[in-house]
């Protein structure tokens, strides 16, 4: 196993983090956290069969495709307690062509785990390297390995390992945040041409198309959400009808034109590496924000200010949360059905989350700590004005944060 | 697509839905809990937010047989048909215990017996009794899988449509293949056009790779460019009104020594596998397609069922003993890969649409192929 002394200290400024990822060492690093996660919940080997999990614990990254596909195509991995590397079974592409660095007895064929003959495979191979009393935890269980549950988790029931990897991911190595750092600039730079691009006239569409070529241009590995790019309403009752008769977000992206004093909230992510960047910004077409509109922005920085006054190691995300509340004088700054803010990592959205129905108790218990990302998104909404909504990320460290956006305010404002 | 979202039509929906209730009756299923996107689609005829990758399972669309209902996990009623009312509706949540309380809601789950669900994690394995508490909990994928495999007239409407989009992408992208654009420019390139095309969601990112003249699948160089002398291969895939479109083809850069060959041995091999896509034929004989024409099977599935997402069969050297099970039938539209590679030359990568019609199959991919440019 690698020595504790070839890790990276925790981040206390940009300076820190490091230009380029070192893929080896961040394997290894998020490695010793996993195997650190299971440890500590008796877990003696995890089987993982999402995407977003098997990126995290084999650090190999391919780009996405979609979900139908992918469940029949997937890597799997196999983490043992007692092996600092990770047991990789590679379809065609995926992953296959990253360089993974892994000892050549850790690489297996593909397997095909939703059906009954592949289960069967894979079976085989398992009983090989899982010990029969082996605590095992699985992300996702298919039909076909409900069948052969017997075979495949001979101690008995398995555990989740959603919470394994959950908790291993929510404190990030400084080569993490460098290939989130590096996801967020290739998210920006191209964002930039996309905006010079808005005028009344172009369709949705077009500046998705237009962003998603430039990001790839730019070293993109996959767009992990269709772009968003919603026209709001002016007033909440012009909006969809909602369970919660607040407003919805996201919605779709058609083939609609874009008309001059269209106010649009925007969000994109794309990866790097099999880590995700995250951008959100108001934009009007055509026009400049009028008076109101303009002091909705103004609202929406005061509140982020508040946030980031208390965003450091050692505050709560219920910290976060009620300052935000204060800061727009008492009503909650997001939507019902989301979040004040969220993580970020290989998922576009990973714990903590602020303000979700998960509970006040939980907020309350959730203590940031240094090297969790956070990406704050408050919202602000005055009927007439389209509201406004913008994301930042940011670091914790022990004194404050580092912010990773770096991208303006325009129409509504110059910080 | 349009200028708003739209649930999808009524016939389609409809066919689907009487598709599942009726795998849903065989399989003695009170209740479906559906967690992938595909089958929510299918059932639901409503467009989902469509993010890169496996999901992990959370119950998303819930059917009851005996009323029909459908209950839909969406906080706003855009794009849902008219024929899942408003309390059928539940919002987004991040815990999933206010999950449970929406399915406990639903009328049929207290007396359910058997419930099936299309994937589960241990998680959920554990809080679903309390919503179904008198049901045995049992895989639903199957009867999905069921549903899904034989396409209505409509999906193939819709997958025609979504091939068409494929095929511009790959056209784009054939377009500005030169010496010296990067691997990911091209795949920028498919993903763009399919974008202009009314399509922002693509079914791979992975479009465009320059193939190994040294290993039969492996990456062929580190810094992802293209270069004289190179056999690129795409794979064009577009998830249109949610129906997977795909077409994958091979091009050369410049001259490439021995690609003639090359492209005269994918010919003869595809001649034997579109011969192998008759009705009442076993799967296995794609794989025996491979043989007969002297290839080496290559390590992706070399069929696989195209719909919403993969589908039945799913032709694979790594399951033998599933394709000598599976029979084609009218109503199966099978992505089909011909797949041949040469030391020292590169590889000839091309996937096709393949219907299978009671005349025999069609072949719905029209794209270009590079033989003609080679001179085969």
């Amino acid at each position: 196993m690698a020595s504790t002394t070839s890790f990276l200290p925790a981040l206390s400024s940009a300076l820190d983090i490091p230009d380029t990822p070192d893929i080896e060492r961040m394997r290894r690093e998020t490695g010793a956290r996993l195997r650190s996660a299971m440890a500590d919940r008796g877990v003696d080997a995890l089987i993982l069969l999402g995407n977003n999990a098997v990126v995290y614990a084999a650090g190999v990254s391919w780009p996405l495709g979609d979900a139908g596909l992918s469940y029949v195509e997937r890597p799997v991995a196999v983490v043992l307690a007692d092996d600092p590397h990770p047991h990789l079974f590679l379809p065609f592409r995926e992953g296959a062509s990253s360089e993974s660095g892994l000892p050549a007895d850790h690489l297996h064929g593909p397997v095909y785990l939703e059906f009954d003959e592949g289960v069967e495979n894979f079976a085989r191979v398992i009983e090989e390297l899982i010990p029969a009393a082996a605590v095992i935890a699985v992300d996702e269980l298919t039909g076909a390995m409900r069948r052969a549950h017997s075979r495949l988790f001979r101690s008995g029931r398995p555990v989740d390992a959603a919470q394994v990897v959950g908790a291993a991911k929510l404190i990030k190595t400084p080569d993490e945040v460098s290939c989130i750092r590096t996801a967020v600039r290739i998210t920006d730079t191209a964002m930039v041409d996309v905006q010079a691009a808005l005028a009344p006239g172009i369709r949705q569409i077009d500046l998705s198309a237009q962003f998603t070529r430039r990001t790839f241009e730019l070293g993109a590995m996959a767009s992990m959400l269709e772009p968003i790019w919603q026209v709001m309403p002016k007033y909440k009752a012009d909006g969809v009808w909602t369970t919660h008769g607040d407003l919805a977000l996201p919605l779709l992206t058609t083939e609609r034109e874009l008309a001059a004093g269209d106010v649009l909230w925007t969000d994109v992510s794309i990866t790097y590496q099999g880590y995700c960047s995250d951008f959100g910004r108001t934009w009007v077409v055509g026009e400049e924000p009028t008076p109101r509109q303009h002091a909705q922005y103004y609202k929406w920085q005061e509140i982020m200010d508040a946030v980031l006054g208390v965003a450091r190691a050692g505050a709560t995300v219920a910290d976060l949360g009620r300052t935000a509340t204060k800061a727009n004088g008492g009503i909650k700054p997001w939507l019902p059905h989301f979040y004040l803010g969220h993580s970020i990592g290989v998922n576009a959205a990973e714990t903590p989350m602020i303000g979700t129905d998960l509970g006040d108790e939980f907020d309350e218990n959730f203590v940031l700590e240094p090297g969790m990302v956070m990406v704050l998104e408050p919202v602000v909404w005055e009927e007439g004005t389209g509201g406004y909504r913008s994301e930042e990320i940011i670091i914790i460290t022990e004194g404050g944060h580092i912010r990773l956006t770096d991208y303006p305010y325009d129409p509504y404002g110059e910080r | 697509m349009a200028t708003e979202v739209l649930a999808d039509g009524r016939a389609l929906r409809t066919g689907r839905r009487e598709r599942a209730l009726a795998q849903m009756e065989k399989h003695d299923l009170d209740v479906l809990v559906l967690g992938r996107q595909a089958n929510v689609r299918y059932v639901s005829g409503t467009p989902q937010l469509w993010v890169a990758g496996t999901r992990p399972f959370a119950p998303t669309c819930v059917i009851v047989r005996k009323t029909g209902a459908i209950h839909l996990l969406s906080t706003w009623d855009e794009g849902v048909p008219d024929d899942i009312p408003h309390e059928n509706l539940y919002g987004i949540s991040w815990n999933p215990m206010n999950t449970i309380a929406n399915l406990q809601r639903i009328e049929g789950a207290s007396t359910a017996k058997r419930v099936g669900t299309d994937a589960l994690s241990p998680g959920f394995a554990q809080l679903l009794p309390t919503a179904f508490p008198n049901a045995e909990l049992v895989d639903g994928e199957l009867a999905m899988r069921a549903a899904r495999r034989i396409k209505t007239t409509d999906e193939v409407l819709s997958l025609r449509e979504a091939i068409r989009v494929a095929e511009a992408g790959l056209a784009a992208a054939v377009a500005e293949l030169r010496s010296g654009i990067s691997e990911k420019a091209l795949a920028g390139v498919v993903l763009e056009a399919m974008a202009a095309g009314g399509v922002s969601t693509p079914s791979t990112q992975d479009a465009a790779w320059v193939t190994s003249r040294e290993h039969p699948w492996r990456r062929a160089s580190a810094d992802g460019l293209v270069r004289d002398g190179d056999l690129v291969a795409f794979s064009s895939g577009v998830l249109d009104g949610g129906y997977t479109g795909e077409v994958g083809r091979t091009w050369p850069v410049g001259e490439v020594n021995g690609s003639a060959d090359l492209y005269r041995r994918w010919d003869a091999l595809w001649d034997r596998l579109y011969e192998a896509c008759q009705p009442g034929a076993p799967a296995i004989d794609l794989l025996a397609a491979y043989q007969a024409a002297g290839e080496e099977l290559p390590p992706m599935p070399i069929a696989r069922g195209l719909g919403l997402g993969f589908d039945p069969p799913v032709v694979s050297q790594h399951l033998p003993a599933t394709a000598a099970e599976e029979q084609l039938e009218p109503g199966m539209v099978l992505a089909v890969t011909g797949y041949v590679w040469q030391s020292g030359v590169g590889a000839v990568f091309g996937r096709e649409a393949v219907l299978i019609t009671p005349d025999g199959p069609e072949v719905l991919t029209s794209s270009p192929s590079a033989n003609v440019a080679v001179g085969v």
